[in-house]
């Protein structure tokens, strides 16, 4: 055990965490949005509704990395992209990986999102018109408060998810934890060790998400804990 | 367009005939790491279910650790660290350099070893689901072991966990993509080559992501024919 | 007398089935009438047809001096201004047979959601009545209890104080007993007969005959999207003039 070096491997790796999780944070935040936009878009019209079904499908039939390499690769072959103003956003590695994670957890999200709202018991809905709730307080207060506790377990995992999907962004060179890795292996030709203290990293923060997920689900369900009286 | 069709088809500058190589290559990657997958699977379920604390906890670590961490690091730790394994193992039996393991066995054990790991939680809430009673009865009936476990365990712990395995064969054939960074010519690291030499890098990376739709529809087309069949016995409504 | 509510000449289907037929219902201000009949009589339809839970194909619903404007869109009938039903929903208290309690709320925020959302009246004096009216079903120590750790008649209870704080012109129970078991239906009882008392204003679809009997000033008996017949409860309960609601009443009154 050369701990030695593999603190030195440590230490190396650990400024590249903020750009794990600044990418992630990123992404999931603006996936989030997109899903639940996606989620009410589905249930607004057929035609929505056909629009959504058919993004969802292939931003989950396709891998990631081809996502990626769509939007890295092969935006730039389209002029009206080169001239417009995302491009000088659309070809740094930074901008693509965000925009190519969002659209993908959007997909599984906005399922996720479905899911939730499909849970919500038709009597609390139906307690809500009674009462003369318009469309709108009917969503803000009961419809989207529900739907979102139900589906919060799920979405904690996709959220994990997508910090292990950060990685792929290695591969158009962007040094978060996985390309820094990289490049600490082609200087030190010492695979193993390296690729375990990333690994070991990866493994400290997806507990600790887990735990805060845990802890978000525990805070906002108390009508669903033992009673206390 | 014209040029687009020209260059995915069949003719001497098309990339037809290679996209379509690579494509069964990656439904044989795929399917190899799936059938990896389904032995760790399977031993995995095995273990949290019937070991002692040893075995459950080393059980728990592989599940927990390998969906902890990212697809590419498990393939880069298998390609480079096997690299350097069979290199090593190359040194001590006299030739010099550096080995290479080749691509296709490495993305079957990386892939396999991480799918094995959703396959151990599938199995073992399959076989959890199955009804206590079911099993109790083949026991007074007075089935052994071996019996037991050929005519009435694994049908019914087939038939819950094939949804959960056709999630995770979805899985598999779309991690199959990262095993291009090994260059093993699959349909990604095919299509990489073709759009960087082509001036249509958006049509060929959408292509792809065509390709993959249809190989994960037609299977997904397969497995839900497979969960209806497994369900005839139950009752609708 | 003033009339709070009336429906003149309902008709509703579901598919073939006549659910409503040409039902015709005035509420005067401090009446409590019970519609009573079978299963599929329609009396459940008849009382979600009010605030417009279901829409009926042809006839008029005035709540208060204003009737619901109506439209038609290629077949169906619907209203045709959302404010307004969602203004007139607002007047009524409804209260429904599996209580609908906003699971993620307490007691006392299902209580006060509507007044302060809908009715948008300050949140002072909208907890102040709130805690007035929890007193009076008798929840008011389990105000910051969510409902999935309270028995069915709590919750109930619950509903009923929900539906009093829009201070609503009428009440209107759709088998509000019907879910519970039989040993909570007592204490739910207790509570709509002391409103009865007070005067308000309701209209009950019950099966609780002898209930009904007790503290309904008018009974209409429904038989197959029909009124069979309406009167005073000496009348329905004790007299009838048509033999349908006489083999009715024998057969439920006995039970209850």
């Amino acid at each position: 055990m050369d701990f030695t070096f593999l603190s030195d491997t440590i230490a190396r790796l650990l400024p590249a965490i903020p750009t794990t999780l600044a990418l992630a944070g990123t992404s999931v935040a603006i996936g989030m949005v997109l899903a639940l936009l996606l989620a009410l878009l589905r249930l607004s019209s057929r035609v929505a509704a056909i629009v959504v079904r058919l993004y969802v499908f292939v931003f989950r039939g396709s891998p990631l990395l081809v996502q990626i390499f769509l939007i890295y690769y092969g935006l730039g072959q389209f002029a009206a992209v080169r001239d417009s103003w995302l491009w000088p956003f659309l070809r740094k590695p930074w901008w693509c990986a965000v925009l190519a994670l969002a659209l993908n957890t959007a997909a599984y999200g906005s399922e996720i999102i479905r899911g939730g709202l499909t849970s919500v018991p038709l009597g609390s809905i139906e307690a809500g018109r009674a009462a003369g709730m318009s469309r709108f307080t009917l969503y803000r207060r009961i419809i989207l408060p529900l739907a979102l506790r139900q589906a919060l377990p799920a979405y904690g995992s996709e959220i994990i998810i997508m910090v292990k999907s950060t990685s792929i962004a290695s591969i158009i060179t962007l040094m978060e934890l996985t390309g820094v890795a990289r490049q600490i292996v082609s200087e030190s030709f010492r695979a193993v060790e390296v690729f375990l203290c990333a690994g070991l990293i990866y493994l400290a923060i997806n507990f600790l998400l887990t735990r805060a997920v845990s802890l978000l689900e525990r805070s906002l369900n108390p009508h669903l804990r033992g009673a206390n009286t | 367009m014209s040029s687009y069709f020209t260059l995915i088809g069949f003719g001497p500058t098309g990339w037809g005939w290679q996209l379509v190589a690579a494509t069964l290559m990656t439904l044989a990657v795929s399917a190899a790491a799936f059938v990896t997958g389904a032995v760790f699977g399977v031993l995995g379920a095995w273990a949290k279910l019937s070991g002692g604390r040893a075995v459950r906890g080393a059980a728990d670590a592989y599940t927990t650790v390998l969906r902890g961490i990212p697809d590419l690091l498990v393939i880069y730790l298998f390609y480079f660290g096997g690299s350097a394994l069979m290199t090593s193992i190359g040194k001590m039996m006299g030739s010099q350099g550096f080995l290479g393991l080749n691509g296709f066995l490495v993305g079957m054990l990386a892939i396999g070893t991480v799918s094995g790991a959703y396959q151990t939680e599938v199995m073992r809430a399959a076989f959890l689901a199955i009804p206590r009673g079911e099993i109790e009865a083949a026991r007074a009936v007075g089935m052994g072991r071996a019996l037991m476990l050929r005519r009435i365990i694994a049908p019914r712990a087939l038939r819950f966990a094939l949804p959960g395995l056709g999630n995770v064969w979805q899985q598999v054939l779309k991690e199959s993509a990262l095993i291009s960074v090994t260059g093993m010519l699959e349909l990604v690291r095919q299509i990489h080559l073709a759009a960087g030499s082509s001036r249509l890098p958006f049509d060929f990376y959408a292509t792809g992501a065509a390709l993959f739709l249809l190989l994960t529809t037609l299977t997904g087309l397969l497995f839900r024919g497979a969960e209806q069949r497994t369900q005839r016995h139950e009752r609708q409504g | 007398m003033t009339a709070v509510l009336s429906l003149q000449g309902l008709h509703k289907r579901f598919g073939k089935l006549e659910v409503l037929n040409n039902i015709s219902v005035t509420a005067h201000e401090g009446e409590a009438i019970a519609i009573i009949g079978a299963s599929g009589s329609g009396k459940s339809t008849l009382l979600r047809c009010i605030p417009l839970l279901e829409v009926p194909e042809q006839g008029d619903i005035t709540i208060g001096a204003e009737t619901v404007k109506m439209r038609t869109r290629g077949d169906r009938r619907e209203p045709a201004d959302a404010a307004q039903v969602n203004r007139l929903r607002a007047q009524l208290g409804f209260v429904f047979q599996s209580f609908n309690l906003w699971a993620h709320m307490t007691v006392l925020e299902n209580v006060i959601e509507a007044p302060i959302h809908v009715q948008k009246r300050p949140r002072a004096e909208v907890v102040e009545e709130a805690l007035v009216l929890l007193d009076k079903v008798g929840l008011i120590d389990k105000r910051d209890t969510y409902p999935s750790h309270l028995s069915g008649g709590q919750q109930q209870r619950a509903a009923i104080a929900r539906a009093l704080a829009m201070r609503p012109r009428a009440l209107l129970f759709d088998e509000p007993t019907s879910a519970l078991d039989p040993e909570l239906v007592g204490e739910v009882l207790r509570v709509i007969r002391g409103l009865a008392e007070e005067g308000r204003t309701m209209l009950i679809v019950t099966h609780e005959m002898s209930f009904a009997a007790q503290v309904a000033s008018r009974a209409i008996f429904l038989h197959q999207g029909r009124i069979e017949e309406e009167g005073p409860p000496r009348q329905i309960f004790a007299d009838p003039l048509s033999d349908r609601t006489r083999q009715f009443i024998r057969r439920h009154l006995d039970r209850s």
